[in-house]
């Protein structure tokens, strides 16, 4: 350590001082100024069976009432038809404004809400609490504060948090982690002149043993904390984004390579295929028909660059393989992605101009027969990859939801099978299916029709017994 | 279902003594006859060391089961699962309490049946008396009819209970039964509500003159006197053909059954007519005949076959399992209204249970791929080795490799047999270096490295 000078040491003493009386003087104020830029968005999932509420912690992006909510806020199976009412609060007040859901962007993985005009007076977007320029990168040690909020019943009552960076990482975004949470998961967090620094994400999962008389200890627990975070993306990481807001509520156009399965590797791995300091992605399959199939790639390929550029190593390892996810994400369909692959021994340039992606299983059309107690989905593009069929000759419907006690469920029907015959005959698509079901469902008469359904490979008839 | 495995602790052996040396007077009070003496004679306990590949370790673990002499020459009928090919000693021990070792002629899961032969120069040597027991005829047993289990439940040797046939033919099939193997496709079961406890695996059950109807093998964990055993009547066949060449090689052609019942109607057939293919194999011989789930099979060369019922299915499966493998059955099918035959071509019956291994050297045990196992896990070949135990602190521990994962490649080269997996390890036993492993876990390919 390096010996402080008298000089120094005093004038640190008096930027302590001064930061302390600032401290003491200001955070009230920054945070009354702060805590309209956030927000609480409650909305429904709704489904065959069931009306599901949520809660989530959104931030305002712009003067229009634009949010962004967390990528976790929103299970990004649900396809948007089935997110209904979607209500925006501000903190400490019991009224409400409603909100419209715009979709999700698939580089940031945000969801983005618009506030409608009642609420919108009343929010200011954090961008006005942005360096002009360069967002401030904090430094280990500095004092890092934001904003929680209650739940529901406390009108969302906003609290402060504040803390020290701990911390900060490459997870491949740069992460800072302060020593106590310091933000509610999608709140942002300010330095203590009140500069936005970061947005709060998900708390990571805190190890603990837990000991007692019946447990001497043993393998840790990991106890996460869904309402204050101490992790935050660095504003860097934040800002350059906010524009990304979806034109469509579907989230498109989306890239697409079709490298399946991409698998980090850890330094070991990297040093015996001499990769020299940088790390790879092992592509486990290459998906019919992609972006990837056409630029010549094949299973098991090792990804080393990416437009020349090596994989970098990060620790953990791991998030080798979101890097590379997130360089397809980036970018939009057309664009071409230049991939240097190890193949054995050979180092390969693949050129891949991305394409769009496939039917997402979230936009797959589906229909629900309430009589015989299941939902019908199309079958898409993924369907055919979890099966390992052939997507050209991939026909049928996939069972997406069986209702409880309903001839359906009593004959054995399940999530996830794959509908092949109804009553001995072929289903050719959808509306097909469709067609013969609803013939079944809306028949008085009918007492009985039997499914060949696909499931982990083999084959089951069904018999459904309509009385 | 699956209670009877055998015994691992003897430790109420003190007790078995007494026991032994009352029985005989008590039963000739009952009126039962010198057979019954017999049989009880020929009942026998096994003691089983074994060697477990779960901890990624060559570890040996011991059991107890019971069995009966069938032979003048040694034969030992018990279950598969007391004694299998991983048994490394097999002792047993008499009606007269000697002791003598045993080794393993053959074994067949799917009965859960094994044959055992006493050291017969060790019996000569020790001047040691056999008595055998002699099978009845199980086809005639009738729900109801009084039998005895005898065996070694908890190690309390030659325990004998009583009960009735409550069922002389029911079905159940379990896809790993037996220490993992699949158990029950090609035989109905007896039941029986004699008290049947771990231990009692292997053991005889009895009818009131000690003929052998049935050899006792599991029972339902936490029920009341649901006991199950193999009919000796298909126990006959296996030991025959155990004796001549120590397997029962069966034929497959990859059909899966299910009972008709209530699908007359919908697939317009007579009463007592047909056996409903739920699933067919794919890549097995009759999906290449193309056939497929929901056709209905009518008759097996000409053989009309009626799976109208669960208990009726062992009996058809069995019929194409017995013909010779490489035999060409001819197979009438009805699909929707059509009626038509396939010919396919049988083959060999493999379980899904590969050979194992284990790799002392990274602390890794494993088990081949079979094709079966391939099939069943969708998996494109049989290529590779399944990781079945890892030993921690050793290099595959190290590595991050996991139970479950498939390793199929060492240094680029194809797992295709045990051998080559055997001989990469005694090479880096020989001298240790850096070694690259591919992997597949849920279709995810990841590459580590075993290192010293």
């Amino acid at each position: 350590m390096m010996p402080v000078s008298g000089r120094r040491a005093a004038a640190l003493f008096i930027i302590l001082a001064a930061a302390c009386r600032m401290r003491g003087a200001d955070i009230p104020a920054l945070l009354a100024e702060r805590v309209r830029s956030v927000v609480a968005v409650e909305y429904f999932t709704e489904t065959e069976s069931e009306r599901r509420t949520t809660v989530a912690y959104g931030t305002v992006i712009d003067d229009r009432g634009t949010i962004i909510l967390p990528p976790g806020a929103i299970d990004g199976h649900v396809p948007p038809a089935q997110l209904k009412d979607f209500k925006v609060f501000v903190p400490g007040d019991p009224s409400n404004g409603a909100g419209t859901y715009l979709g999700q962007d698939a580089y940031t993985g945000w969801h983005f809400v618009r506030a409608d005009e009642k609420i919108r007076e009343r929010l200011v977007p954090v961008t006005r609490f942005a360096a002009a320029r360069h967002a401030p990168v904090p430094v280990l040690g500095d004092e890092v504060w934001g904003i929680g909020l209650r739940p529901l019943e406390e009108d969302f009552m906003p609290y402060y948090l504040g803390s020290h960076l701990a911390l900060v990482q490459s997870l491949p975004q740069l992460t800072g982690e302060a020593q106590q949470e310091v933000a509610g998961p999608g709140l942002p967090v300010f330095n203590r002149d009140g500069v936005l620094v970061g947005l709060g994400l998900n708390s990571g999962g805190q190890p603990y043993v837990l000991y007692s008389q019946a447990n001497r200890g043993g393998a840790p627990v990991y106890l996460v904390d869904v309402e204050e975070s101490s992790l935050f993306l660095l504003a860097g990481e934040v800002l350059p984004y906010l524009n990304r807001i979806p034109g469509r509520v579907d989230g498109r156009p989306l890239a697409w390579l079709g490298a399946d399965g991409l698998a980090p590797m850890d330094r070991d791995v990297a040093d015996f295929l001499k990769l020299g300091g940088h790390s790879g992605a092992v592509v486990s399959e290459v998906l019919e028909g992609s972006p990837a199939e056409r630029a010549g790639m094949k299973d098991h390929d090792i990804i080393i660059a990416i437009d020349g550029s090596p994989l970098p190593v990060f620790r953990p390892t791991r998030y080798v393989t979101e890097y590379v996810d997130r360089e397809v994400e980036r970018r939009r369909p057309g664009d071409v992605m230049t991939l240097t692959v190890l193949r054995g021994s050979e180092r390969l340039t693949l050129m891949a101009t991305l394409g769009d992606q496939p039917t997402l299983i979230r936009e797959a059309k589906r229909k629900y027969f309430d009589r015989i107690g299941f939902t019908a989905r199309e079958f898409v593009y993924g369907d055919a990859v979890d099966r390992r069929t052939r997507v050209v000759n991939s026909a049928g419907v996939i069972v997406h939801y069986v209702k409880p006690n309903t001839p359906a469920s009593i004959a054995g029907l399940e999530p996830d099978d794959w509908i092949k015959d109804i009553d001995g005959v072929a289903v050719r698509s959808f509306a097909d299916a469709v067609d013969k079901l609803s013939a079944i469902e809306f028949d008085p008469l009918r007492s009985e029709f039997v499914l060949l359904v696909s499931r982990g490979g083999d084959t089951a008839v069904l018999h459904v017994k309509l009385k | 279902m699956n209670l009877s495995l055998p015994r691992s602790t003897a430790h109420l052996l003190r007790l078995l003594i007494l026991g032994a040396a009352a029985l005989a007077p008590v039963l000739a009070a009952a009126g039962m006859g010198r057979g019954f003496n017999q049989l009880l004679d020929s009942v026998v306990r096994i003691d089983v060391r074994e060697v477990d590949y779960d901890g990624g370790a060559r570890r040996f673990q011991a059991s107890i089961g019971s069995g009966v002499l069938l032979s003048s020459d040694g034969l030992v009928l018990t279950n598969a699962h007391v004694a299998s090919p991983r048994a490394v000693e097999i002792t047993i021990t008499l009606a007269s309490l000697e002791r003598v070792g045993a080794r393993l002629v053959g074994w067949d899961h799917w009965t859960d049946l094994a044959l055992l032969r006493l050291d017969m120069g060790e019996v000569r040597r020790r001047r040691l008396k056999l008595t055998h027991g002699e099978f009845g005829d199980s086809d005639r047993l009738f729900p109801g009819e009084t039998v005895y289990a005898v065996g070694t439940p908890f190690g309390l040797t030659r325990t004998v209970t009583r009960g009735i046939i409550s069922n002389s033919n029911r079905y159940f099939e379990d896809d790993n039964g037996v220490n993992g193997y699949e158990t029950g496709a090609f035989n109905t079961w007896l039941q029986t509500d004699a008290a049947i406890n771990p231990g009692n695996s292997g053991g005889p059950l009895v009818t009131e003159d000690g003929r052998i109807v049935g050899i006792t093998s599991r029972g339902y964990l936490g029920a009341n006197n649901l006991g199950f055993a193999i009919p000796a009547n298909v126990a006959k066949g296996i030991v025959a053909g155990l004796v001549q060449t120590g397997t029962i090689t069966r034929s497959y052609v990859g059909i899966v059954p299910k009972a008709l019942q209530d699908f007359e109607g919908f697939y317009a057939l007579a009463l007592d007519t047909g056996m409903l293919i739920d699933s067919v194999d794919p890549g097995s011989p009759a999906a290449r005949a193309g056939l497929l789930g929901g056709d209905v099979l009518l008759a097996i060369n000409g053989r009309k076959v009626d799976g109208r019922f669960p208990e009726q299915l062992p009996p058809i499966q069995n019929l194409i399992a017995s013909q010779p493998v490489g035999s060409v059955l001819v197979l009438t099918l009805k699909r929707g209204t059509r009626v038509s035959d396939a010919s396919v071509v049988t083959e060999r019956l493999e379980s899904s249970m590969g050979e194992e291994s284990v790799l002392d050297a990274w602390g890794l045990s494993v088990r081949k791929v079979s094709r079966t196992f391939a099939r069943e896990n969708q998996l494109p070949d049989d290529t590779g080795v399944l990781v079945i135990g890892i030993h921690p602190g050793f290099p595959a521990d190290a590595a991050g490799i996991q139970a479950g994962d498939l390793v199929t490649k060492i240094n680029e080269k194809p797992l295709t047999s045990i051998d080559v997996v055997n001989q990469a390890q005694a090479a880096y036993a020989a001298k240790p270096g850096p070694t690259l492993l591919e992997t597949v876990r849920d279709r995810r390919v990841s590459l580590y490295i075993l290192k010293p």
